[in-house]
């Protein structure tokens, strides 16, 4: 009779308090995780302090902001007192504007053909492989891919990236926004990402009596076992913070609670 | 002048730090048992602790406090009332944090949590004023899950935790759970004939 296999593979821990419990360790090293979400549902701040921790632990890690310019990220983010700007002025986090990425590969266009998208990945492999970058950010890949018109030309590129980063051993996080998370809601813009990526982070609002509570659900990650309830996350200073959601009160319609 | 309850000073010297205590009060007694359960915990036992108000804003809890002499600033409030008031949570208080509203359960554990985490208090207790008033604007089967929840986080974590309860206010179903998870009762509620 044949043992029970006793393989896992190696972790990269989040140390976001509470994340690295639901996935039984921490994310499969070079797994990419997309971590879809509406607006306002702390996908930024989860992804920062995915890089900070990292940061923290001596890794190297990058973050490609497409939303938003780099200057305007770090403002925002200076008010958690888990971010300490020394690691972006020691280069342990790299923030990098795909927009001057864009320039500097003379990506100045509205469309994006096939010999563009594999410039922008060979540039953000080159980064990550020169860097020796071992944590990396996306954000989003939804606005990245308002750029590539075809279905197919966005899975390639979502493919061949992921596969590329993981034979560098980097653990990525492509932030994607959605309008809604509910139960019937894709969990990514062009329903091709979620098909791609390793693992998927669903993060939105349940409403309760008029008021939105955050909350953050792994509905896949390749590789290892993990939880799949909702959680309730507050963005507290100290970073993301994250509890079980409770079973009655994950309902939105109050209507059915006598029921 | 103020008299306190010196019984339940007795009475929460005998238990330990990952106990759940359920206080239980009437209408008319409220506050006196309130202070003669915070007292020995902060001036006997000096602890630190978060006291969550979900029955009046946290600065009418400490000036009442204040009124009979007690200093109370070194204890966090969560205060769940005075968000929903316009202007309530504009407030000279350091101390006091605030939830939008009772219904936000978890991000009051959270913000427990959060707030435990940030202390310097070795022995620290949370308190929960009380059941009754959450009660108001949660569902019981959803209150007494949350209970149940909160009561196993903190014992985990060797905080303690005390429940004020007025039992006559507080749907069945929840007051049977609370007699469940409660390690310790101290009972000053009154008998209310209806």
């Amino acid at each position: 009779m044949q043992a029970a296999s006793t393989y896992s593979r190696d972790r990269c821990v989040t140390g976001i308090h509470g994340l690295d419990e639901i996935l039984r360790g921490g994310i499969p090293y070079g797994s990419t995780v997309l971590a879809s979400g509406t607006c306002g549902s702390g996908k930024t701040t989860l992804a920062m302090e995915f890089l900070v921790r990292g940061a923290l632990a001596g890794e190297a890690c990058a973050h490609f902001t497409a939303t938003e310019p780099s200057v305007k990220l770090l403002e925002n983010i200076r008010q958690y007192a888990f971010f300490d700007m020394n690691m972006v002025d020691t280069g342990l986090i790299n923030v990098f504007d795909m927009d001057v990425l864009y320039s500097w590969l003379g990506l100045d266009k509205s469309t994006f053909d096939l010999d563009d998208v594999h410039a922008l990945i060979k540039s953000i492999t080159d980064i990550v492989n020169t860097i020796g970058v071992t944590r990396l950010v996306i954000d989003s890949v939804t606005t990245l891919c308002y750029k590539i018109k075809s279905e197919q030309l966005i899975r390639d590129f979502l493919f061949t990236l992921g596969k590329k980063l993981a034979t560098l051993g980097c653990t990525t996080i492509l932030i994607s926004e959605i309008t809604s998370a509910t139960e019937n809601a894709h969990w990514s813009s062009f329903g091709v990402e979620e098909a791609i990526a390793d693992g998927i982070v669903v993060m939105g609002d349940v409403e309760r009596m008029g008021h939105l509570l955050r909350f953050l659900q792994v509905v896949k990650m390749r590789g290892t076992s993990h939880s799949r309830a909702k959680h309730a996350i507050e963005l507290t200073p100290l970073g993301v913070m994250l509890t079980p959601m409770l079973k009655w009160g994950s309902q939105t319609d109050s209507a059915n609670w006598g029921a | 002048m103020f008299e306190l309850d010196q019984r339940i000073a007795e009475q929460l010297s005998t238990i330990s730090l990952n106990s759940s205590v359920q206080v239980r009060c009437g209408n008319s007694n409220a506050f006196m048992v309130t202070a003669s359960t915070m007292l020995p915990l902060m001036q006997m036992f000096e602890m630190g602790g978060v006291y969550i108000t979900a029955s009046r804003g946290a600065v009418e809890i400490i000036q009442a406090f204040e009124s009979i002499g007690v200093d109370v600033s070194n204890i966090q409030f969560i205060d769940l009332v005075s968000s929903g008031i316009l202007g309530g949570t504009d407030v000279e208080y350091s101390n006091i944090h605030f939830v939008d509203s009772p219904i936000m359960l978890e991000s009051v554990l959270l913000r427990t949590l959060y707030i435990l985490r940030t202390t310097s208090s070795a022995r620290n207790f949370v308190f929960i004023d009380s059941v009754n008033a959450l009660a108001i604007y949660n569902e019981d089967r959803m209150l007494a899950e949350y209970l149940h929840t909160f009561i196993n986080t903190f014992r985990q974590r060797e905080v303690l935790s005390i429940i004020l309860n007025v039992p006559d206010q507080t749907p069945p179903l929840v007051l049977s759970n609370l007699d469940l998870y409660c390690t310790d009762l101290v009972d000053r509620g009154q008998v209310v004939i209806h």
